[in-house]
């Protein structure tokens, strides 16, 4: 889990150019949308959508399921070990 | 004074001229069905074609059919012929303008060609058919008029409104006799596929305004209408309708997103209604967006809600028929108001089924019969026509024109340079951080946060926060951004494609991007007409500003060159394109 948790990381951060933020700073229970948290928006709902498909085989249909998986890194995280084809 | 309409011509998925148009609009057939003519892997997508195939086009226009031509130029020629036919008129010794509004351009050439034009240099002049100036200049010839002045105009899916408005413009202005004005767009597997990156696309028949609407169906085509001033008119040409008003605004919120209120779309509707001197009720039926996205057509739907209150005329949205035909909906539906005008008649919603409280009721034809709608007949139709970025315009089409004069006779302004400021150097783009946040930052390409560093600091050294007006020049646009999309899904398939890429790849992205950081609800237009863009964003600067319809106007110049693109002109003998250029100025009267 630590490990894809730190791999999904690397890979938003690099998906969204998050250039300045970094690894440690980039807490996996920290809200990613919202001004509280990381601040991201619909634009990166779509390329988190995007990367997932990508790197795990996990189609998403409906961006609007997304907002909910995507709460944070963990969250993720969690969906993806459940749903993962590769 | 109005502008007449004097002739008309329209291709797209329902029909190759106006007559089988208004035939399949009168019958209630849907042009979209599967995918016959592109070749994109994703069968499963619904869209709106032209029934034709390239070489039939070509035919049509006595073209070899292994000639290399676009089929947004083959379209447009189509139906720019067809307006010509149709108005008839003598342009000998006349100043003739085309107009023309496209995004996509010769896209799809560059699609088919572009991995052997890396290796092959004797298909690489091919890379000269894809900006969208070229593209116009090569359909003016196939159309016949190979002296005519050309423009182009890229707002996205508004662009061939504002061509309208644009040729409208010059001609109460007296710079032009004839305008020919509108778009053309063929489809595109890039744009296609980052429709469907940023999932608003339907798998099914799209359905606007519909509560389980799910996004919109891409279409094709191209629609010119003739237009002239109403008083050079000769006895044996009589007008067929008239352009009575119009407005271009900005909703300024969001880069493909329409706000919640829909502010940009109320600003236009309401400026073009007041242009033409005539009150909500005098509207008869509206032409709106009306895409099928969710977003869209609850956020149009505010806006109508904004200005017609309780009594909002008949409503269609015509997009369930021909799909949404982006650069060329703006013409297309124009012509479509037009043949609705002449004949009395009020086209479907298509595809409407089920009513959404967030939304109008679209008009439904079956109910026409004895509805009050049928003996009064139509006098003015308003045609919304929105674009990515909140490049939003209104038009309106009356069957009679203004009775007073409202143009020419406010006082000529001069216009004077207030600040500039220019970048062509990659090393100035540390400068951004100046003006915008890391997290605003990170999305931006490189020329993005050229043209945001250049337009920030002409505006801050004149002194002006919102500028009335913006406007941007640029021959080949968003290249970098453009360029990534294509090379990915060229290599690696239509999966996976990002959707951050294709929002940045249309030409209007600087304009309204800049719209959004300032909160410049006003004009916003962008040109590309390769070495020509700055002209015309000059040119249309100084119109504003003499006719009084703006005191401060941002005028931009934005260019990049990436490596590959750089390599092409090297290879070619060419002049090498700089790395980055970006220049601003602020325009007033003085």
């Amino acid at each position: 889990m630590e490990q894809l948790i730190n791999d999904l990381k690397l890979q938003i951060k690099e998906a969204l150019n998050l250039e300045e933020l970094s690894l440690e700073e980039f807490d996996e229970n920290a809200p990613l949308f919202g001004e509280e948290g990381i601040g991201l928006d619909s634009i990166d709902v779509l390329e988190i959508i995007v990367l997932l498909e990508k790197n795990y085989g996990i189609r998403l249909a409906n961006p609007k399921d997304g907002r909910a998986i995507f709460q944070s890194v963990k969250t993720i995280a969690e969906y993806v070990q459940a749903n993962r084809k590769k | 004074m109005s502008i007449s309409i004097s002739g008309y011509g329209i291709i797209c998925a329902i029909g190759n001229d106006a007559k089988a148009v208004l035939k399949s609009l009168k019958e209630g057939r849907t042009g979209i069905a599967s995918m016959r003519y592109l070749q994109s892997s994703h069968k499963e997508l619904p869209v709106g074609e032209v029934k034709l195939s390239d070489e039939e086009m070509k035919r049509m226009l006595g073209q070899d059919e292994k000639a290399v031509i676009s089929r947004t130029v083959l379209m447009g020629a189509i139906a720019i012929r067809q307006a010509l036919e149709h108005a008839n008129l003598d342009l000998k010794g006349k100043r003739v303008a085309i107009i023309n509004g496209t995004t996509v351009g010769g896209m799809d050439i560059t699609e088919r060609y572009f991995k052997q034009m890396k290796e092959n240099d004797a298909l690489l002049p091919l890379i000269e058919k894809h900006d969208c100036g070229s593209s116009t200049h090569e359909m003016a010839e196939l159309a016949g008029l190979p002296n005519a002045e050309v423009c182009t105009v890229s707002t996205a899916c508004s662009s061939a409104v504002n061509a309208i408005i644009l040729g409208s413009e010059m001609l109460k202005n007296n710079e032009v006799d004839i305008v020919i004005a509108g778009g053309t767009e063929a489809l595109s597997l890039f744009h296609l596929n980052g429709f469907n990156a940023l999932m608003i696309l339907d798998k099914a028949q799209c359905r606007p305004f519909d509560k389980t609407r799910a996004g919109l169906n891409l279409g094709e085509g191209a629609a010119f209408v003739v237009l002239q001033k109403e008083d050079s008119l000769t006895n044996e040409h009589t007008p067929i309708a008239f352009i009575r008003g119009y407005a271009n605004r900005c909703d300024a919120f969001h880069q493909t997103a329409s706000s919640e209120n829909g502010e940009g779309a109320y600003l236009a509707m309401s400026e073009a209604l007041q242009m033409a001197g005539l009150k909500p009720q005098d509207i008869h039926y509206i032409n709106a967006h009306g895409t099928g996205t969710p977003n869209n057509d609850a956020s149009e739907s505010a806006a109508i809600r904004r200005v017609f209150g309780e009594n909002i005329p008949p409503v269609s949205s015509t997009k369930g028929f021909t799909g949404h035909t982006t650069s060329a909906s703006g013409s297309i539906e124009t012509v479509i108001c037009i043949l609705a005008l002449l004949n009395n008649f009020v086209p479907s919603n298509y595809g409407w089924k089920e009513q959404d409280e967030g939304c109008i009721t679209p008009f439904d034809n079956s109910k026409f019969i004895n509805s009050k709608f049928k003996t009064s007949p139509l006098e003015s139709i308003l045609c919304n026509s929105f674009g990515f970025g909140g490049n939003d315009s209104a038009l309106i089409i009356s069957k009679s024109p203004l009775p007073a004069p409202s143009f020419g006779e406010c006082l000529r302004q001069e216009t004077c340079v207030l600040a500039e400021a220019i970048i062509n150097n990659v090393e100035q783009l540390g400068e951004l951080r100046e003006f915008v946040s890391a997290g605003e930052a990170r999305r931006m390409s490189k020329l993005m946060k050229a043209a945001t560093i250049s337009s920030l600091k002409a505006l801050k050294e004149a002194g002006v926060e919102t500028p009335d007006a913006i406007i941007t020049a640029t021959a080949f646009g968003m290249l970098e951004t453009s360029e990534k999309f294509l090379l990915d899904m060229l290599e690696n398939g239509e999966e996976t494609l990002s959707p951050t890429l294709f929002m940045q790849s249309t030409h209007n992205t600087l304009s309204s991007a800049i719209a959004i950081r300032t909160k410049c609800h006003g004009y916003n237009m962008t040109y590309s007409q390769g070495k020509d863009s700055l002209d015309w964003a000059l040119r249309d600067a100084r119109r504003l500003i003499e006719t009084g319809k703006a005191k401060t106007v941002l005028v931009g110049y934005h260019d990049e060159a990436t490596p590959l693109f750089q390599e092409f002109c090297r290879r070619m003998g060419k002049p090498l394109p700089q790395e980055i250029y970006s220049r601003s100025v602020v325009l007033r009267k003085t």
